[in-house]
């Protein structure tokens, strides 16, 4: 029997996930728990799964009911001795020990500084009305730091967390402002995990990028597949035609036009992968707004080809041209980056020859072209050269099947691989 | 003998704040000292304020009650009063409260000082006793807790005789025909419900356009409407121009208006902080408008004096002064006390019926543009109201319409001083309107109008 009190965290389970239901207690307050004794069901959307006891003892306190979302890294119970019950209400002892007996459950540091009193390490007191607030707008209380009795977090103290966290980005950052990795001060280096690091503010840019993708992984389930496609056909076109087109348009055929081509027949004939989910609901679009990522500095930006549904390749190599062109000199507008309805990446530019991108939201697919290159291949019991290219389709199983991704990348690959100088 | 004692805090005043914040620095462990200069402890709340107006109070409302007694049952045929008695009473509570006041100063270790205490240098502060004997004290800090004294009205000289003060009508030989009060603010309304009940015509003169300008105007219209049967008329928006003793009489002039004769004339015209000759410059310490500057935790300029009470400009409150005076102890003694949240300072009034109230006002919060609702409820269809021939009165509740929260309550009726409690709890722990509701309360009591205040507000009340 231990006298300390341990804290069950809600572990974190899988990158990008910010937090779990608390699916069912398997323990009530008050039961005798030994160590890794399973303690509680929790549920995301990646994982279904029992979290075990941390540490033997009693359990003292559950702080979430089953049902309850909760953030990662969030006290979700108490664990200790009877006797020393009256630590969780007086916190003054209950800090320190926590952090040796809850590591197993603890991937990432705590996020209460260490500057703070014990009593913020205890179960967060708070108010009806904060909670009320944190809830609809989302704050984790967690982060906030409590000035009334005991460390109780007060609607001020909320009110001068959520005004803090916008001027935290125009200061110069300092050990563990921003972020939720525990830091310490090493003299004037800080560091991590005992490594010295140099702390940089994220752009605006990658900042969003960062949101969109976590946000983006949390919400769809992303599949992939891939399948290999013979692209002689198409550079035998593009070879033939590649100076006439080059003289006469002023730049030069690259394959992504093909791509974009055939990735719009195919959804033409499988209109699913164009869609959007709401709750319950699919949207369907009645147009297919293509976006294409284009690489700029330290960052991506992903203009948008409108109604692609009517363009030919050629017509498809112009817009893109015109809209690649305008992302380098940042003079794309606003609606030249909205609609999209479907992706394209061409990692392959960059000799990438397999990749599982992330679906920008609210679209269900994103088609990876990868490198384009010469390989043997059995053709007719010969052996030949052709140039071949791996494509995938990452997509929302929440709409998309394995079946409906590979029945459209089949289609997809019928489409270049018997393409015909009529469709350029 | 100078210099010869050294203390942890010295505290200037025995008032609320002093006597407060002295014995909260005793029981933290710190050597203290009490100054004052007054004969007695407690200020002008024991003294010359809250306790013997609310034994006076309390006697009006008794003589009420047996005035009505025929309608509850009982014969008791005339009713009269033996006003030295009812004085003598008052008095008796008094001179208690004085002396378990000193129980506590020795209880708690606490060195009392009589005489006027000066902060004299950087940890020094100088006793000047009555005889005008000079003890220099030394300390690690001090707390100013001097309080306020009566505003006097420049044209209106007090003579103790037929133009007096709150202090003066404490003690006045006999309930006077006639009394004009100049000022309807706390002081003045609770002078004219007193004397009214006890059978005096008063005229009650106010600048404002309405009495208790600071209160809500809702219950102030209710208590009004009360007043008038008081024997109490209300003169507001009126200018009182000249006040001229007539030996046995007043005359009491107001713009556009003859002069008027009254047997005597109170003004109550608001209370000033004691900030002069109490040292402040030997310590650089900053005054704004004659109020001492503070800090969120009380520290003034000098980092070793603390200030609270009347002498700060925060609510000038008996109750005020204490939590203030516990909360820069505390801080003194190496504590980290929660900031004193003035929204749930309760104010209180002892008319009859009693006002009280918490937080901001419907006016105050129309004038600041802030989106609010309103939730009321009346003692009317109560049964405790009727048990206590009480049902004149109601529970209004401001809250903001989002989270629900509490922004202002104001209450009117009987037992509102006693009620208003659980809003300042509701306040500090900042419950909103929903946990009001969801609070069983006892049957049959009047609180019971607090929960269906906070029922109307979650979409309808029980019993209306």
């Amino acid at each position: 029997m231990q006298t300390e009190t341990t804290e069950v965290l809600m572990p974190l389970m899988g990158e990008g996930i910010t937090e779990a239901t608390l699916v069912k207690w398997l323990k009530q307050p008050g039961d005798v728990l030994r160590q890794n004794e399973p303690l509680l069901e929790v549920s995301t959307d990646k994982v279904d799964t029992e979290i075990p006891a941390p540490a033997a003892g009693t359990l003292l306190q559950v702080c979430a009911k089953d049902g309850d979302v909760v953030a990662v890294n969030q006290i979700i119970a108490y664990i200790g001795n009877p006797a020393a019950a009256s630590a969780v209400v007086s916190p003054n002892k209950a800090a320190a020990p926590a952090d040796v007996h809850a590591a197993a459950l603890r991937p990432v540091a705590a996020t209460v500084a260490p500057h703070q009193d014990a009593a913020e390490a205890a179960p967060r007191r708070s108010s009806p009305l904060v909670r009320k607030m944190a809830k609809a707008e989302h704050v984790d209380l967690a982060q906030v730091a409590g000035t009334g009795l005991h460390g109780r977090i007060t609607k001020r103290d909320l009110e001068a967390h959520q005004s803090k966290a916008p001027l935290n980005a125009l200061t110069t950052p300092t050990a563990a402002t921003s972020g939720t990795l525990k830091t310490t001060l090493v003299g004037d280096k800080e560091t991590l995990e005992g490594v010295v690091v140099r702390r940089e503010k994220m752009s605006r840019m990658r900042a969003l990028i960062a949101e969109h993708m976590v946000r983006s992984v949390r919400t769809s389930p992303h599949v992939t597949t891939v399948f290999e496609i013979d692209m002689h056909r198409v550079v035998t076109l593009r070879d033939q035609s590649k100076a006439a087109f080059a003289s006469r348009e002023g730049f030069n055929l690259t394959f992504t036009p093909f791509f974009v081509y055939a990735a719009v027949q195919a959804i033409k004939r499988f209109p699913i992968v164009n869609c959007s989910v709401d709750g319950d609901d699919i949207l369907w679009k009645d147009q297919i707004n293509i976006g294409v990522a284009v690489a700029i500095d330290n960052g991506l930006i992903v203009p948008v080809i409108r109604d692609a549904g009517e363009l030919s390749v050629l017509g498809v190599a112009r817009r893109l041209q015109d809209l690649a062109q305008r992302a380098r000199s940042k003079k794309l507008l606003p609606e030249d980056v909205q609609g999209g309805t479907f992706s394209v990446t061409n990692p392959g530019m960059f000799g990438s020859i397999v990749s599982t991108p992330i679906i920008s939201q609210p679209q269900v697919a994103i088609l990876s072209i990868g490198a384009i290159i010469k390989r043997p291949v059995v053709i007719d019991d010969l052996i030949g050269i052709r140039p071949l290219v791996q494509i995938g389709l990452t997509f929302d199983h929440r709409v998309v099947d394995g079946e409906g991704g590979a029945r459209y990348l089949a289609f997809l690959k019928k489409t270049l691989e018997e393409f015909s100088p009529a469709e350029l | 003998m100078s210099a010869a004692v050294s203390f942890d805090l010295i505290v200037i005043g025995s008032g609320p704040g002093g006597e407060v914040a002295a014995i909260r620095a005793a029981q933290l462990g710190l050597k203290t000292a009490l100054i004052e200069k007054a004969p007695h402890l407690g200020g002008t709340c024991l003294n010359w304020g809250c306790i013997p107006t609310k034994a006076l109070l309390e006697a009006a409302k008794t003589y009420t009650k047996l005035q009505h007694a025929g309608e509850l049952g009982f014969n008791v045929g005339q009713v009269s009063y033996d006003w030295e008695r009812i004085l003598a009473r008052k008095q008796g509570i008094v001179d208690a409260q004085r002396k378990g006041l000193r129980f506590l100063m020795k209880k708690n270790k606490i060195e009392v000082f009589q005489g006027h205490g000066r902060l004299a240098g950087k940890g020094q502060v100088s006793v000047t006793a009555d005889d005008g004997k000079v003890t220099t004290l030394a300390t690690k800090a001090v707390v100013l807790a001097t309080g306020s004294r009566i505003r006097d009205l420049p044209f209106a000289k007090t003579n103790g005789k037929s133009i007096i003060n709150s202090d003066d009508i404490l003690s006045l030989k006999a309930v006077p025909k006639t009394l004009c009060v100049v000022g309807g603010g706390v002081v003045g309304t609770e002078f004219a419900s007193l004397y009214g009940r006890f059978g005096t015509q008063v005229t009650i003169v106010e600048l404002a356009p309405q009495i208790l300008p600071f209160e809500d105007a809702d219950t102030v219209k209710e208590l009004v409407r009360h007043l008038k049967k008081q024997n109490i008329s209300i003169e507001t928006g009126s200018k009182l121009t000249a006040v001229q003793d007539q030996g046995d009489h007043a005359l009491v002039t107001t713009e556009g208006q003859k002069p008027r004769a009254f047997e005597q004339v109170l003004i109550a015209i608001g209370r000033a902080p004691v900030t002069e000759d109490i040292g402040l410059a030997t310590a650089a310490i900053t005054t704004e408008r004659g109020f001492v500057k503070v800090n969120e935790h009380y520290r003034t300029s000098a980092d070793w004096v603390w200030a609270i009470g009347d002498i700060i400009p925060t609510p000038a409150l008996a109750h005020t002064a204490s939590a203030e005076g516990i909360h820069a102890v505390e801080v003194i003694a190496g504590h980290k006390p929660p900031v004193i949240d003035y929204q749930a300072n309760p104010n209180a009034i002892y008319t009859a019926p009693e006002i009280a109230s918490i937080g901001r006002t419907e006016q105050a919060l129309k004038e600041a543009k802030v989106e609010y609702k309103v939730a009321q409820f009346p003692f009317a269809p109560m049964a405790r109201a009727k048990i206590d021939d009480a049902t004149e009165g109601f529970v209004k509740i401001l809250y903001e319409p989002k989270y629900r929260e509490l922004l202002g309550v104001h209450i009117v009726g009987a037992k509102a001083t006693e009620m208003i409690a659980e809003f300042a709890l509701g306040k500090v722990l900042e419950t909103t309107v929903d946990e009001i509701a969801h609070t069983i309360h006892p049957h049959p009591t009047i609180s019971e109008t607090i929960m269906e205040a906070a029922h109307v507000a979650m979409g309808g009340a029980i019993h209306l």
